[in-house]
């Protein structure tokens, strides 16, 4: 039997992505597009909505400690799981912190079979879709940080913001312990490949610190916070994320 | 890496008691049957179907409640807290399991590492499971964790071997049977079942892992797993983990008509959530059994447990299985044959249509395309006759002058890419058809056998092994037979060696082989009679054939193939292969489907032909090339004022112009159709394309234009190209390639768009490009630069981790093919990355690639 799971299984509906995050990651700097061109790039982006099934695994673990292995590598401990954070990056991120929130987050194998498909037929509807791909993974990370993030309020905690391997010096061998602490091999269906990539590649794993005190980087206001759509704090709770 | 010779070792028919593996030192001569090693009786009777076996449940959730941490490996426990694991193992058998299942879910080389070796972990393992008492003994074999080729980066064979050593230290260890389990991947499981029957004798259990919508992550159907892996040689099949039992009920119940071995069923206890910091699953005993006897209702024979479930689970389904006996299956014997995505099946009475395109036999352009290596054009038949109809498409990949079976292989891998139907492998050599029906996620058609002795000494051996699908010709060492007769005399001889390799009947396809009606005038009644024979004297077997011999020599010859084809429907036919993209052809099998009520109430036809008649024949229904996918284009007439002031102009070349520079292919055909009447192909290529594609380059220097303009523009002058290649083959004149240039992303990186990129604007500059794919070795580019004596190469690589299989490339390119120049491009790189692999050249984009191109092959 496959070791069972305590992180939180969670589905999301991403019915909509912004356009023009779609065309950032295209390049887009404000060329007169032909009408074609924008119906070729809407077809993308709504095929992509249709196709994509958000789905991410979530956990929380307490910090256990911090130390610095003997090459002087920053590392941060946490509690019921082999995951370790190691690096400056995270000594930052997580500076002050008591808890960690752990994400990993996929659209889905039919995304890729699409890019697949499209990267044998249809090179330039394989640019689109991918960059409507690109943004709607994210969006559904928006999804699951929010759920978080609501994890932490109602313990009255507040969170930093995610942080994903492979930035700064987040050493990208954080990957598979951190995929199999939330068992997402198994329940996502993410897998690694031997040089840590992961497939669907539209896929994204990241850790926030959850801590006592609002932080600076703490999401401040709803009006713009990318989590918006999928927060429902208010309404449950009636405070939000940052009171 | 390859697999050992015994490895390879063929046999093992479907029945599942007098089971039987072939001698694999008389691999491709004569074989003798060898019985699966069954512990006792019982289990004899279980893989029959005639009794029940009751499994386990979770490990995990019990590990879990010992406070095993996140992320760690279980499997070590077997070797630092055995005794604890046999507690977990012994509480089970107390509460009636027969069969407990060994912590080794992950224990494979890469999992494990240098913690402990995969033989350790299996022996300490099979130790612990021992101790408890139970009567049998399950190896738990997980996933790799690793996705397989073609989506991934694992070769299929890297795969059986984490698995063969995996088989061999459960094997040695004294495990009673495996139970491959929570496989997503149809090859995966594939890979794990065919090391588990290969280096081993024991039975295989083999269960995959289905979401709510009824297909695994990759998309596998429970019909196609159940047909694909009981075909290849499971012992028993089933659906575990993932759902609760409710939710698992109706996926099992879809698997039972198409597995020819018992079915099991281990489902979750719900969905787990957390309280107070303890994991609980929402579904108790008393539910869970209420769905598990719905599940034995239906015929499902062995079931157990997995994640959230406890001995009390197993304790109630223990009380369900007490004096019941199995309930009897109706197991379907359609013609059935599966891709990863579908399962195609044929019932008696029904006809399929197998598409014949990708064959380059007297085809000019699929020649090209296989010795070039450039398959797009392949792709595009591909999807022509998946749009237009097919069921099943014909891959034939036999070009003297190219290596068979590598090409194969890779057609077969990309093919599963742009269609989801079935393949079916058409070679005449036994080694080229065993590699590519091995790693084939489904299960395919052979493409074939004969009634030569040696012929079916190789090939049926393969088929039988690997649970396919085969087509036996009607010819033997003297030739084709003149009569039915004689075609039924060479049909039986085969059927009997079938019959005796343990292959059932509906897999079984005979070809009568169609001759010329303008050679021999009495050869079409002979073929007719001969499949109406086949049918009434050997019982079970389908028939097939490829109706376009028949016409050879005459004109109009669609008229006869169509008027032919009718006529061996009526004499029983099953399978045609034909070009379902022949408007004539599809007619006739869609209005027989309606004359024998397959096209129930004639719903197809009357949907499809209501405005059809000889005044206005279907406009091409069949061969939209992808035109699925592309949005509706403008004509030319109405594109003035939409951009460029060029469009206005009623000058073709000048129009032509300005829809490259618009990214317009819709009207190019047409537009540059209209410039050759005019003018010469030097003139539409050197004085209208490529000053259009030199524009779009400044532009998008200059930030004029974004990528997807680039392309756009790229994609039109493409359409222009293709004219003019059309308008040269018509004439049977050339435009001479201005050189070769090889490319590929490399191994360990699958990010393509780069390269496609580059490949686009190479190929509209008149280069050809020899595309390697994503994730390439470093041996298998240099060998293909050498082979076509490249004098480019482009290397693409988007992560920081795949520089340096950049690296290995360009120095074996120098050492092998030091007359190759190399650009480098990507995400990662920039010039001074470029420099330290060794790269002549840093292409920041794809239109530097082609000034590049331009300076090393010239322009």
């Amino acid at each position: 039997m496959p070791a069972v799971p305590t992180p939180i299984l969670k589905s999301y509906e991403v019915t909509s992505v912004d356009r023009k995050e779609v065309l950032r990651y295209l390049g887009y700097r404000g060329q007169e597009v032909t009408p074609e061109l924008d119906a070729r790039l809407d077809d993308a982006i709504a095929r992509c909505l249709s196709i994509g099934k958000p789905r991410s695994s979530l956990a929380t673990f307490d910090i256990a400690g911090r130390e610095e292995l003997p090459d002087g590598t920053p590392q941060v401990d946490l509690k019921g799981t082999a995951l370790v954070l190691q690096g400056k990056s995270m000594r930052r991120h997580m500076d002050g912190a008591v808890r960690v929130g752990v994400l990993a987050v996929t659209i889905g194998m039919g995304v890729e079979r699409e890019l697949k498909r499209l990267s044998l037929t249809d090179h330039l509807g394989q640019v689109l879709f991918d960059a409507a791909a690109t943004t709607m993974v994210e969006r559904a990370a928006d999804a699951a940080e929010a759920t978080l993030v609501g994890m932490a309020a109602q313990d009255g905690l507040y969170t930093n913001f995610r942080f994903s391997p492979g930035y700064g010096d987040m050493p990208m061998t954080t990957q598979p312990v951190l995929l199999d602490a939330l068992d997402a091999r198994r329940r996502l269906g993410i897998t690694l490949s031997p040089t840590l990539l992961m497939t669907p590649t539209k896929s994204v794993t990241a850790v926030l610190g959850m801590f006592t005190t609002p932080q600076k980087s703490t999401h401040a206001s709803c009006a713009d916070c990318f989590c918006r759509a999928f927060c429902n704090l208010r309404a449950t709770t009636g405070r939000t994320c940052h009171d | 890496m390859t697999s050992e010779p015994q490895a390879t070792a063929a046999g093992a028919p479907r029945a599942t008691k007098s089971v039987g593996t072939i001698d694999a030192r008389k691999y491709f001569g004569t074989y003798d049957e060898r019985r699966l090693r069954i512990k006792d009786d019982h289990l004899a009777r279980v893989l029959a179907g005639e009794d029940f076996l009751l499994f386990d449940g979770a490990m995990g959730t019990q590990l879990q409640a010992r406070g095993l941490a996140a992320g760690e490996l279980p499997e070590l426990l077997n070797l630092t807290n055995p005794d604890e694991i046999t507690q977990i193992h012994r509480a089970y058998v107390e509460a009636g399991s027969e069969v407990v299942t060994t912590n080794t879910f992950g224990a494979s080389a890469p999992k494990l590492g240098d913690a402990a070796t995969v033989e350790e972990v299996f022996s300490a393992a099979v130790a612990c499971a021992k101790a408890s008492g139970a009567r049998y003994v399950a190896a738990d074999i997980g996933p790799t964790g690793s996705l397989l080729e073609p989506m991934g980066t694992l070769p299929f064979e890297d795969a059986y071997e984490l698995f063969a050593q995996q088989v061999r230290a459960a094997d040695t260890a004294g495990a009673d049977l495996f139970i491959i389990e929570t496989v997503a991947d149809l090859a995966e499981a594939k890979a794990a079942v065919l090391a588990a029957k290969e280096c081993s004798d024991l039975p295989i259990f083999c269960t995959m892992t289905f979401g709510e919508d009824g297909r695994t992550f990759l998309g596998t159907t429970p019909e196609v797993a159940a047909k694909t892996l009981s075909s290849l040689g499971a012992n028993v099949v089933g659906i575990n983990c993932s759902l609760g039992p409710k939710d698992v009920a109706p996926l099992v119940e879809r698997m039972l008509p198409w597995s020819s071995v018992p079915v099991m069923a281990q489902a979750n206890a719900g969905l787990p959530r957390v309280e107070d910091g303890v994991t609980l699953y929402d579904i108790a005993p008393k539910e869970y059994c209420e769905a598990v006897a719905t599940m034995l209702d239906a015929g499902v024979t062995v079931v157990g447990g997995c994640c959230g479930t406890t001995p009390d689970y197993i304790a109630g389904e223990k009380d369900l299985i007490a004096g019941r006996t199995p309930t009897p299956r109706h197991v379907n014997h359609d013609f059935a044959v599966t891709s990863s995505q579908r399962l195609v099946s044929i019932p008696m009475g029904h006809v399929g249509v197998i598409g014949e395109r990708i064959n380059p036999t007297g085809k000019r352009r699929m020649k090209e395309a296989l010795r070039s290596g450039n398959y797009d054009y392949v792709m595009q038949e591909a999807i022509g006759q998946t749009d237009a109809g097919a069921q099943v498409l014909d891959v034939n990949a036999g070009l003297p002058e190219i290596d068979e079976s590598a090409t194969l292989r890779r057609l077969m891998a990309d093919l599963q890419g742009v269609t989801d139907l079935p393949l079916q492998v058409d070679s005449a050599v036994p080694e080229t058809i065993e590699a590519a029906v091995r790693s084939y996620p489904g299960k395919p058609i052979i493409n074939s056998t004969n009634g030569k002795q040696e012929t079916m000494d190789a090939v049926i051996p393969i088929a039988a092994h690997y649970g396919c699908a085969l087509v036996a010709l009607t010819i033997d060492e003297k030739g084709i037979p003149q009569t039915a007769e004689g075609r039924l005399q060479v049909a039986r001889r085969i059927v009997a060696a079938t019959d005796a390799a343990g292959i059932p009947r509906e897999d079984v396809v005979v070809d009568c082989l169609c001759m010329a009606a303008s050679t021999d005038q009495r050869a079409p009644r002979q073929i007719l009679d001969g499949i109406t024979l086949v049918k009434r004297k050997l019982p079970g077997v389908r028939t097939v054939l490829g109706v376009s011999n028949i016409s050879f020599g005459l004109p109009f010859r669609p008229l006869v193939n169509a008027t032919f084809l009718a006529a061996a429907f009526a004499a029983g036919l099953d399978l045609c292969i034909i070009n379902p993209m022949q408007q004539r052809i599809m007619d006739v099998v869609n209005s027989w489907r309606v004359l024998t009520g397959e096209d129930q109430s004639a719903q197809y036809y009357v949907a499809n032909y209501a405005t059809r008649s000889d005044k206005a024949p279907a406009a091409a229904s069949a061969g939209g090339f992808g035109a699925k996918d592309a949005p509706a284009e403008c004509p030319p007439h109405a594109t003035a004022g939409a951009g460029t002031q060029d469009a206005a102009s009623s000058d073709p070349a000048a129009q032509a112009k300005a829809m490259v520079l618009s990214g317009r292919k819709g009207p190019m055909p047409e537009l540059i159709t209209q410039v050759l009447a005019q003018h010469d192909v030097m003139y539409a290529i050197n004085q209208v394309l490529i000053p259009a594609l030199d524009e779009v380059g400044v532009r998008f220097e200059k930030g004029t234009f974004f990528l997807p303009q680039l392309m756009a523009s790229a994609e039109a002058a493409k359409a222009g190209f293709n004219t003019i290649r059309e308008a040269n083959a018509a004439s049977g004149t050339e435009v001479a390639s201005k050189g070769q240039v090889a490319i590929c992303t490399v191994k360990g990186d699958i990010h393509d768009i780069g390269k496609n990129i580059v490949k686009m604007l190479l190929e509209n500059y008149g280069y050809d490009v020899l595309d390697l794919g994503r994730d390439v070795d470093p041996q298998v580019f240099a060998d293909a630069v050498v082979e076509h004596h490249v004098k480019l190469a482009g290397l693409s690589a988007l992560m920081t981790a795949t520089v340096p299989a950049m690296q290995d490339t360009i120095e074996l390119l120098r050492k092998q093919a030091p007359w190759c120049k190399v650009m480098v491009g990507g995400a990662v790189l920039n010039p001074e990355y470029a420099k330290m692999v060794g790269a002549d050249y840093y292409a920041k984009d794809a239109a530097e690639s082609a000034k590049i191109a331009a300076e090393v092959l010239g322009k």
